[in-house]
C-alpha cells in the first residue's frame, strides 16, 4: 500500500537582485492513494512542476511536508521514479544500460539487471533498440526509454513532469495509450503533471486543477470513465463534457496569467 | 563559394595540400631566386640534405626521442595530478572556492620564466625539463577540467538522483562519463602547448633534444638544420594530434552516433 501525503506544502523562491520574493506555491494539501492515477493540470507557471519536484525531493518546501508511507521526503530517492520533460537519458549509455541505471546503483548483478531491462524494453516497444545510443532515437523513443528507466527501479510512485510536452500530437497520443496500458496492466501510483486538458482527462482517475501564480489547487474532478480506455473515448459525450468543464476552469486561469504578463 | 557551404572530403584534402605546395613554392622562389641571403634562410633542398645528415650522422633520432619522452613525461605527470583535482573542484563547490583563485593566478605564471629558478632547484637534468612542462600544463588542465565538470547538465544529475544514485555514484557514473570527452579534448589541446614549453626548456641548459639541436645550429648559422628541427616538431605535433583524435573517437562512440 502506498500513500503519498502532501500537507500544507508551499514554496517561495527567495528575493534576487532586489526583486520581491516569488510565491510559486500556496500551502497545498493533497493525498494520493494506492494505484491512483492523479493528473495535475494547470497553465504554465502555476507551480505544478514545483510541487512535483518537491515530491521528488529535488526541491525543498518553504513550509509543510511530504510523506510517502509515513516517511518524510527530504531528498530524492529510488522509491519515487521521475520522468522529466527534457530528454534526460544518459547519452553515454545504451538504451539497455540507461534502463538498468538504477538497478546497477543498487548493486543488482548484471544478468538480472539485463533481464529486467529487456522486459521493460519489450513493454515500451523498443525491442531491437537495446544497444542504440540515445542520440539515435526519436523524441518519443527517448521518452519511452525514460519511462522504462523509471519503472525498472520499481518505485512506489511514478512522477511525470509533462513527459510528452515536447512531442508531436500523433506521437503524444500513442505515448498516452502506452502509459495508460502499463498502468491498467501493472497498477502503479502515478502523479502526472500536464497543461494538456485532453491528456489530463484521458490518463487520470482524478484531475487536480491548479490556479495561476501563486499556485494553489482550484478544483478536483473525478474522472469516472471506464477502463481500459482507448483513444476512442476522447470523442464520447462524457469525455467532451469533462473537457468543456476543464476548459472553463483553465481558461480563467490562463486569462489571469495573460493579464499579469 | 557561399557562406557555410560544405566541401567534399576530396576537395578538403586537395585544398589543404595545395597550401603546402604554395608555401614551398614561395620559399623556393625566395631562396633559389636569390631574393634572400643564404645566411638567413636555407633553401628547401639544403634543408632536406641537412636533415638527412642530422638523422644519419648526428644521431638526431635520439634527440627526437628525448624530446618526446620529456613532453609525454611532464604532460602525464601534470594530467595525473590535474584531472582528479579538476574533477573535485568541479564537483564540490567548497573545494572550488578554496583552490580556484590560486589556480587562476598560477595559470598566468609563464612556465618559461620559471626556467632559471628550476635550474637552481633541480639542476639541468631531466627533472628540470619535466617540471617546466608540468608547471606549464597543470594549472591550465585543472581549471579547464573544473569548468567542464561543473557545467555537467543539471537535469542528468537530477535524473540520476531520482534513480537512487548517491553522491559517489553521481561523480563516478554521471559527472565523469559526461565530462570524459571534454576532458580528453582538453588534454589534446594542452599537449600541443606542452610542445612549445619543451623546446623553450631545451633551448636553455640542455645537452640533448630538438631544442638543443636548434641552439647548436644557431651557433653554426645552419638555418637548414633549424628549419628541419622546426618542421619535425610540427610533424610530430600533427601526428600526436591525429592519434589523440582517433583515440577519442574510439573511446567515445556515443558522441558520433
Amino acid at each position: 500500500m502506498t500513500i503519498l501525503k502532501i500537507e500544507q506544502v508551499s514554496r517561495t523562491f527567495p528575493a534576487r537582485h532586489g526583486n520581491a520574493p516569488t510565491k510559486a506555491l500556496e500551502p497545498t494539501d493533497l493525498v494520493i492513494g494506492n494505484n491512483d492515477f492523479v493528473t495535475i493540470l494547470g497553465p504554465s507557471g502555476c507551480g505544478k512542476s514545483t510541487l512535483l519536484r518537491i515530491v521528488a525531493g529535488l526541491d525543498r518546501p518553504t513550509s509543510g511536508r511530504v510523506t510517502l508511507d509515513g516517511r518524510e521526503v527530504t531528498a530524492p530517492g529510488a522509491d519515487r521514479g521521475m520522468v522529466f520533460q527534457s530528454y534526460t537519458l544518459f547519452p553515454w549509455l545504451t538504451v539497455r544500460e540507461n534502463i538498468a541505471f538504477g538497478l546497477r546503483e543498487r548493486g543488482v548483478p548484471q544478468d538480472e539487471r539485463n533481464k529486467i531491462a529487456d522486459a521493460f524494453i519489450r513493454q515500451v516497444g523498443l525491442s531491437g533498440f537495446e544497444n542504440h545510443w540515445p542520440k539515435q532515437l526519436s523524441g518519443g523513443m527517448q521518452q519511452r526509454t525514460a519511462i522504462a528507466r523509471a519503472l525498472a527501479n520499481d518505485p512506489k510512485i511514478l512522477l511525470l513532469d509533462e513527459p510528452f510536452g515536447a512531442l508531436d500530437n500523433q506521437t503524444r497520443a500513442l505515448m498516452q495509450e502506452m502509459l495508460l496500458g502499463i498502468w491498467e496492466r501493472d497498477q502503479k501510483t502515478v502523479l502526472f503533471v500536464t497543461h494538456d486538458i485532453e491528456e489530463a482527462i484521458f490518463l487520470g482517475s482524478r484531475v487536480i486543477v491548479m490556479s495561476a501564480r501563486p499556485g494553489r489547487i482550484k478544483a478536483e474532478i473525478d474522472v469516472d470513465l471506464p477502463h481500459p480506455r482507448s483513444y476512442k473515448i476522447k470523442t464520447t459525450p462524457e469525455f467532451v463534457q469533462l473537457k468543456e468543464r476543464l476548459v472553463e476552469e483553465i481558461r480563467t486561469e490562463a486569462l489571469k496569467v495573460a493579464e499579469h504578463a | 563559394m557561399r557562406p557555410l557551404d560544405p566541401v567534399t572530403s576530396k576537395q578538403r584534402v586537395v585544398y589543404g595540400l595545395a597550401f603546402f605546395v604554395l608555401f614551398v613554392a614561395l620559399w623556393s622562389w625566395a631562396t633559389f631566386g636569390g631574393h634572400v641571403s643564404k645566411t638567413f634562410l636555407a633553401n628547401p633542398l639544403t634543408m632536406v640534405q641537412e636533415g638527412v645528415e642530422l638523422l644519419t650522422k648526428h644521431g638526431f633520432l635520439f634527440d627526437i626521442g628525448m624530446t618526446i619522452w620529456r613532453v609525454v613525461g611532464g604532460f602525464a605527470l601534470a594530467a595525473i595530478i590535474a584531472v582528479p583535482l579538476g574533477v573535485l573542484m568541479g564537483a564540490y563547490k567548497p573545494v572550488e572556492a578554496f583552490l580556484e583563485p590560486f589556480v587562476s593566478f598560477a595559470r598566468y605564471l609563464p612556465a618559461s620564466a620559471f626556467i632559471p629558478l628550476l635550474i637552481l632547484w633541480a639542476g639541468i637534468g631531466e627533472l628540470q625539463k619535466l617540471l617546466v612542462i608540468f608547471i606549464g600544463s597543470v594549472f591550465q588542465v585543472i581549471l579547464m577540467v573544473a569548468v567542464t565538470v561543473g557545467a555537467t547538465r543539471r537535469d542528468l544529475v537530477e535524473a540520476a538522483y531520482t534513480l537512487g544514485a548517491r553522491d559517489r555514484g553521481i561523480i563516478r557514473r554521471v559527472l565523469l562519463p559526461s565530462s570524459a570527452p571534454e576532458i580528453a579534448e582538453i588534454l589534446r589541446l594542452v599537449l600541443g602547448w606542452a610542445w612549445t614549453y619543451v623546446i623553450v626548456a631545451e633551448l636553455i641548459g640542455s645537452s640533448s633534444g630538438i631544442g638543443h639541436m636548434i641552439t647548436d645550429s644557431q651557433a653554426l648559422l645552419n638555418t637548414g638544420q633549424i628549419i628541419f628541427g622546426i618542421i619535425v616538431i610540427g610533424l610530430i605535433g600533427l601526428l600526436s594530434d591525429f592519434m589523440f583524435k582517433a583515440f577519442n573517437a574510439w573511446l567515445f562512440p556515443w558522441r558520433l552516433a
